[in-house]
């Protein structure tokens, strides 16, 4: 019950009036920069600690908070609408969120994805109020081992994701590793494949090649194909997910969240392998897997579920312990120091107030993050009447001012217009740009992770099979991956023989 | 026609002189922007955010942080250099700029710019590390973690920030002053590397005051020894190497750097704010609320330190670019 009354001073902080105005502030910046390409959430923080600096240590972190997981909520939309992802965990989002607009049922998509926001972000909460403590120590013991296994199931997944064969999504995920492997090696500071450019000295960033490939990828195919195309006319009832999507939304949605929930707590870009995992998972449910990449909701549900618990889940090792596992954690823990407010594990229990606070907030906030979302959804979906004469170039504006204002280098623009060409030639010969993606942000990840396991033990495999998380996800790496020659190899059953002759 | 082009850049100059005698009048007269070479969130970022606001009172226009980050802070740090020269854009120094050039010459490249690229304006803080260990080790003391060591060479392994930045060098002074041998394994970032050791994925590490100081307090990490000449204020009961008769010693400072060519006016004032907000309490007291302490030398200073300093690490990465297997 000790939760239950702390929670309750929670909510006589956060219910105040100013607390739920910098709330709402926090949530209505956060939906702006998940909307905007680019723009994530980090910039998004940092542009308004200065703003803060009035405030005190609750209402700051409010704030900040709001703008962290409004960003996951806005993450979807131009995904769905527009076929760019928002931010990174929304590329997969894109694969059958923009089908289904195609098909014209956009604003269902939208609706799914704010109503599964809504639902993983709030039960992530309550995870995070119980368990806060607890799964700080647990997340601190996810080592390298334990991230290689758990990246290697990732990876055998990579190979179902795409809808095309076999032998068109391997030779994207070759790719997508080779093109991860550019930059500097940061174990031995090894340049690779820089040729003495210092804009590459980091690597390829994945933010300007998915919206080249995506964003400006879609928009030569579509001038190709006509300029006047469907959404005309958005009747309310078109906007609402129709019985059918909503029942088959369910299941992923609570899969979403616990998936996200626990991905969350893993360090670097956990929620993007989140909501990949997901739609994976989801895919591998489906009685029909080959209806994915077609435009069904349960390929949306998943993923935009698992990336919101999976940002709040972040929150943990954060809070709990004062050590910010990624980027935009980290922003926020200086803007409570800037405050005078300095976490690390005495922090729920010398700063009650902030901590409870914030929490009764997250509450408070998701709840906004709805009533501001479903109307948006609206407003978004008749974008799509925009003739495309319009709306392509600011398509096209957007995606090069959201790379610009990214590290303001002129190679990503570059390379934002080259990977919009290659998108094009890759949508012409049917290869799928997903696998593609998601390869260049695990590869580096999955190397790093072996290396340094490797580098623990010098150089002994032992070391992967010694941790018994590691060990189980090797074991079940395998077998998955044993499951999937199997697949490949059993003799078809009559529908999907029916299905290949159909095509 | 020759002594009117003559003529003409000689105008030209003159009006340049003129320009550059006015802006220092007045300077600064439209937001500064100081550059921030690492991610945010670390210890650079902090010191920067803290001094944004407290310069901007002293000078009268905005002065805003921006992050640009990339392969170790080189960068920024590039960016920092060839900045125009006039004062509006600054870069928040660190030991991290030094030596990632003397990284770059340890290894035969030759470095994008050099530290005589900049001309130093301050620090903000001078901070030893300490050397942590998990709460539950064996090691109470350091000649406990010593010996140890020396039982099993090339077995006990320690967490990084990143290869050759300010997390891993002291930890590779210490091993040398020590006499042990231990093997690197680097993480990407103070934070990760402080996971490290929190959850005992490796068996020791360094790392600074501000990240450190609160997990010590709350049980999570144990603090052996802070790599240094004396004890910190704010952790009395920690003992320093020099006083258990370990000859290590690395500081990661933290500071402000303007581009060389930026006018002696400018500078001056730039100097003369930073020593007002450094030695300022507002400043002192996040600092120290942060864990950490301030640790002001101007801008002479840290020019010489920088100096004695990387010839020092030059020789060091030497050693350590021999050592690795190639």
């Amino acid at each position: 019950m000790d939760v239950l009354s702390n929670l309750f001073n929670g909510f006589q902080t956060a219910l105040t009036f100013q607390n739920i105005y910098l709330c709402f502030i926090g949530c209505l910046w956060g939906t702006v920069v998940g909307v905007l390409p680019g723009i994530g959430p980090l910039a998004g923080i940092t542009l308004l600690i200065p703003a803060t600096f009035g405030m005190d240590a609750t209402g700051a972190i409010i704030m900040l908070a709001g703008i962290y997981y409004g960003a996951m909520y806005g993450g979807s939309t131009t995904s769905i609408l527009m076929n760019i992802p928002g931010e990174s965990a929304s590329v997969v989002t894109c694969i059958d969120g923009y089908q289904m607009t195609r098909k014209g049922r956009g604003g269902a998509a939208l609706f799914i994805a704010a109503w599964g926001s809504w639902i993983g972000g709030t039960l992530s909460i309550v995870g995070l109020m119980f368990l806060a403590p607890f799964l700080a120590n647990f997340a601190v013991k996810f080592g390298p081992p334990e991230m290689f296994a758990l990246l290697l199931i990732a990876f055998i997944l990579l190979g179902s994701l795409g809808k095309g064969s076999f032998f068109k999504t391997v030779p994207m995920i070759l790719l997508g590793l080779l093109i991860g492997t550019i930059g500097m090696d940061p174990l031995t500071g090894t340049m690779r494949f820089t040729h003495g450019i210092k804009d590459l000295y980091d690597g390829i960033g994945f933010i300007p090649v998915a919206m080249g490939a995506f964003g400006i990828g879609e928009i030569l195919t579509s001038t190709e194909e006509s300029l006047v195309r469907f959404v005309s006319k958005v009747k309310m009832r078109e906007l609402l997910p129709n019985r059918e999507e909503l029942r088959a939304s369910w299941g992923p949605i609570f899969r979403g969240t616990g998936l996200g929930f626990l991905i969350g707590l893993l360090p670097g870009s956990a929620h993007v392998l989140s909501s990949f995992v997901s739609y994976t998972l989801e895919k591998r449910l489906a009685k029909r897997p080959e209806e994915f990449g077609t435009g069904r909701v349960e390929g949306v549900a998943g993923p935009e579920t698992a990336n919101n618990a999976a940002s709040e889940s972040a929150m943990i090792p954060f809070l709990g312990l004062g050590i910010p596992t990624g980027p935009a954690p980290a922003v926020m823990m200086i803007a409570l120091l800037i405050h005078g407010v300095r976490p690390g594990p005495l922090f729920i229990s010398e700063q009650p107030q902030v901590f409870w606070g914030l929490i009764a907030s997250m509450y408070i906030g998701n709840v906004i993050l709805i009533i501001l979302n479903l109307p948006l959804v609206g407003l978004f979906v008749n974008l799509l009447r925009v003739p495309f004469r319009i709306l392509f170039p600011v398509i096209l504006l957007i995606c090069l001012v959201g790379t610009y204002s990214l590290n303001s280098s002129v190679v990503e623009l570059v390379i934002l217009l080259f990977s919009g060409v290659l998108g094009y030639i890759f949508r012409k010969l049917d290869f799928d740009i997903a696998p593609f993606i998601l390869a260049m942000i695990i590869g580096p990840t999955l190397e790093m992770a072996f290396r340094q396991s490797l580098m623990r033990s010098a150089g002994s495999f032992s070391i992967f099979f010694k941790s018994p998380i590691a060990c189980t996800l090797i074991v079940l790496s395998c077998l998955l991956f044993i499951w999937n020659i199997f697949r490949a190899v059993r003799p078809k059953k009559a529908w999907e023989k029916a299905l290949e002759e159909g095509e | 026609m020759k002594t009117h082009v003559r003529l003409v850049s000689i105008l030209i100059t003159l009006s340049l002189v003129i320009v550059t005698g006015s802006f220092a009048a007045d300077y600064p007269t439209k937001p500064l922007t100081l550059i921030n070479p690492q991610a945010p969130g670390g210890t650079l970022d902090i010191q920067a955010r803290a001094f944004a606001p407290l310069a901007e009172k002293m000078l009268g226009q905005p002065v805003v942080v921006i992050n640009k980050t990339g392969a170790t802070g080189m960068v920024g740090g590039l960016a920092g250099a060839q900045a125009n020269p006039d004062g509006y854009t600054l870069t928040v120094g660190s030991v991290n700029i030094p030596n990632a050039i003397e990284w770059e010459i340890a290894n035969g490249r030759k470095p994008p710019f050099t530290r005589h690229d900049f001309v130093c304006i301050g620090t903000f803080t001078m901070s030893p590390t300490f050397l942590i260990v998990p709460p539950d080790s064996p090691y109470k003391t350091l000649a406990d973690f010593i010996a140890d060591a020396k039982a099993k060479p090339g077995q006990l392994a320690f967490s990084s920030g990143g290869l050759y930045g300010m997390s891993h060098l002291p930890a590779e002074i210490f091993a040398r002053a020590a006499g042990i041998k231990v093997r690197h394994v680097p993480y990407t970032g103070g934070g990760p590397s402080l996971t490290a050791v929190v959850g005992k994925q490796v068996d020791f590490s360094v790392n600074y005051p501000a990240n450190t100081l609160p997990l010590v307090r709350g049980n999570k990490v144990k603090a052996l020894a802070v790599i240094g000449a004396k004890r910190l204020k704010s952790a009395p009961n920690i003992p320093s190497t020099k006083e258990l008769g370990i000859d290590a010693e690395y500081y990661g400072w933290v500071g402000i750097l303007a581009p060389v060519k930026t006018p002696k006016p400018i500078v001056d004032k730039l100097k003369d704010v930073m020593k007002g907000v450094v030695e300022g309490k507002a400043f002192v007291d996040i600092i120290e609320q942060a864990g950490d302490e301030v640790h002001f030398l101007n801008g002479e200073e840290l020019a010489k330190y920088m100096d004695a300093e990387s010839e020092k690490i030059a020789r060091l990465y030497a050693e350590m670019v021999k050592e690795t297997p190639k």
